[in-house]
């Protein structure tokens, strides 16, 4: 039989937990779900408590805090937006993160992974889900209320200027949260991943404090954890109008 | 010199006037979280409770009305018949924010209302249909095809064990194709009421692949032909050469031509069916004789040079 695994919460929340073995570190979240596994990841049970393994090939947030990401983390009693949720493999960790006393709302644009997203909900407390395009932030205002932290997830060529619109509205103020999954690959081939990474800190910098991106390889390749505080620059009106985005969808495709 | 702002707050429909509050108010969309979810929904098709209207209208006229959000514009400017611009970012955070000070209402049942209710409707339109039934009937297409190929494998010898099992398995196929032959029924008629001139133009099965891998009839009806030419396309068949088909490759009348013809036909079939699809999400005219007659056409052309 194998030893019994001992759960020591991390420095950056209780609810995040590292287990050491003899070769390496595995990141654990307790959950506040119930079975059956989301995305075959692994449970425990410590007490009354139980516990998923948040595996860092499956999730983008896992893997940039094994690399050491040194800016903000879902902690307990939180209130996330969460955009691009999908299927909620990685919304179902940051759900646990914030605790029955916080909550996530998870934005998801595409119907099937929606309709998985719905049923988890079901079973996770604190996992609200939105159905809504991320592109149009006032839609789906009336259903998300001021929040600490902004997790964004969405792979688009626009993405920074996506997150920068929806941070503006929802973050509660100066000091709220943003953390993105920047994908280089979606921003164009006309760069490196690298460069990709530097000009999307540079669109953030005006607004966020930002915290060192943190490079993703090889658990998802070309991806980058980027974000940090927000400063009151963020909610003041742009002086001109705001950059228009790359690829606008047409109203008659907006589904709610 | 007020302004006041529309906004929506879960279940609630509220507004207040800024930069005083002198004026607020807030109507609940329904006790019931399914009520209050449909409700919830109609707004965004302008249907704005009276309640409401009226008591915008009663805001003295030098308050300027403006809304959270832009869809609602148009109606509660006939509502209230006052003019009504779109709130700044400003204006929507600071009402947001005495809004959420309220306290936040239990609103958990009415997002989940909400959200069951939007994604039912969206997969309700007919569009939608299409596209789960194209992709269901992909899958049933390849899960029997695995197993008629593995049946042509199978030799069933007499007095043993595998002489029972042969028939039962021919049985289970038997209910596997009849149970595809009604799912293709059920796609064709999807496929003939949304997008009517490319069903006829090239199948109504690619024609549910082709919106299902644009993700609905709009974008494909944005995409180039050359875009069309390669949609639901895999992979480059060699390092120096691109691929030359997706989901066209099956196109109807592909199959008349010799193998070293199927690239042009497919090159003059993606452009047909870029007019077709146009046709199909924006005037609805129907153009299916004029692209039939193209394509035949264009088929009997390159069985004349061979291959």
């Amino acid at each position: 039989m194998r030893p019994p695994r001992t759960f020591r919460p991390t420095p950056d929340s209780p609810r995040l937990l590292q287990v050491r073995s003899a070769d390496r570190v595995e990141l654990w979240t307790e959950t506040v779900g119930t079975e059956p596994s989301v995305y075959g990841e692994r449970w425990a049970y410590s007490g009354s408590r139980s516990f998923r393994s948040f595996e860092p090939a499956r999730s983008k947030l896992s893997a940039g805090l094994v690399r050491d990401w040194r800016g903000p983390v879902p902690s307990e009693g939180e209130r996330w937006l969460y955009l691009g949720a999908a299927s909620g493999t990685t919304a179902s960790h940051v759900a646990d993160l914030v605790g029955p006393a916080g909550r996530v709302f998870a934005l998801e644009r595409s119907l099937r992974p929606f309709h998985r997203l719905l049923e988890l909900a079901l079973r996770w407390p604190s996992l609200d889900p939105v159905l809504g395009d991320a592109r149009e932030p006032r839609a789906y205002s009336g259903l998300v209320p001021p929040v600490d932290g902004v997790y964004a997830d969405i792979a688009q060529a626009d993405q920074v200027e996506i997150v920068l619109a929806n941070a503006a509205l929802f973050l509660r103020g100066p000091g709220g949260a943003l953390v993105m999954a920047l994908k280089t690959a979606s921003m164009g081939r006309d760069a490196s991943a690298p460069q990709h990474v530097r000009r999307a800190e540079e669109m953030l910098a005006p607004s966020v404090d930002l915290e060192p991106s943190v490079r993703l390889d090889p658990f998802h390749r070309g991806h980058y954890l980027v974000g940090g505080r927000a400063r009151g620059a963020l909610f003041e009106e742009p002086a001109g109008p705001r950059p228009t985005p790359r690829r606008a969808r047409s109203p008659e495709r907006s589904r709610l | 010199m007020g302004t006041a702002v529309l906004l929506a707050d879960g279940p609630r429909l509220s507004w207040v006037e800024l930069p005083s509050v002198r004026a607020e108010g807030s109507t609940s969309l329904g006790p019931a979280p399914v009520a209050a979810a449909q409700r919830y929904l109609a707004l965004a098709g302008g249907e704005l409770p009276p309640g409401v209207l009226s008591a915008l209208r009663e805001l003295p006229p030098t308050t300027s009305l403006t809304s959270s959000d832009p869809r609602w514009l148009a109606s509660l400017s006939r509502g209230t018949g006052r003019p009504v611009r779109l709130a700044s970012l400003e204006e929507l955070r600071s009402a947001r924010a005495l809004v959420a000070r309220r306290g936040p209402p239990d609103d958990r049942a009415f997002l989940l209302a909400v959200a069951r209710l939007g994604l039912e409707r969206a997969l309700a339109s007919p569009e939608e249909v299409l596209v789960s039934l194209a992709r269901e009937e992909e899958r049933l297409e390849r899960a029997l095809g695995r197993e008629e190929r593995a049946a042509d494998a199978f030799v069933a010898v007499e007095g043993t064990l595998l002489a029972e099992y042969a028939p039962a398995w021919a049985e289970a196929r038997g209910s596997l194709a009849h149970h595809h032959a009604h799912l293709v029924s059920l796609l064709e008629r999807a496929a003939h009421e949304v997008v009517p001139n490319l069903a006829i133009l090239v199948g109504e099965r690619v024609a549910g692949r082709m919106v299902a891998a644009a993700g609905g009839v709009a974008p494909l009806a944005r995409m180039s032909a050359s875009r069309i030419q390669l949609l639901g396309s895999r992979r480059r068949p060699s390092p120096e050469r691109g691929p030359r088909y997706g989901v066209i490759f099956r196109a109807v009348r592909m199959n008349d031509l010799p193998v070293a013809r199927r690239g042009e036909y497919a090159r003059s079939l993606a452009a047909l069916a870029a007019i077709a699809a146009r046709a199909d999400a924006t005037t609805r005219s129907d153009l299916s004789g004029l692209l039939v007659a193209r394509r035949d056409r264009r088929v009997e052309a390159l069985r004349r040079r061979g291959r």
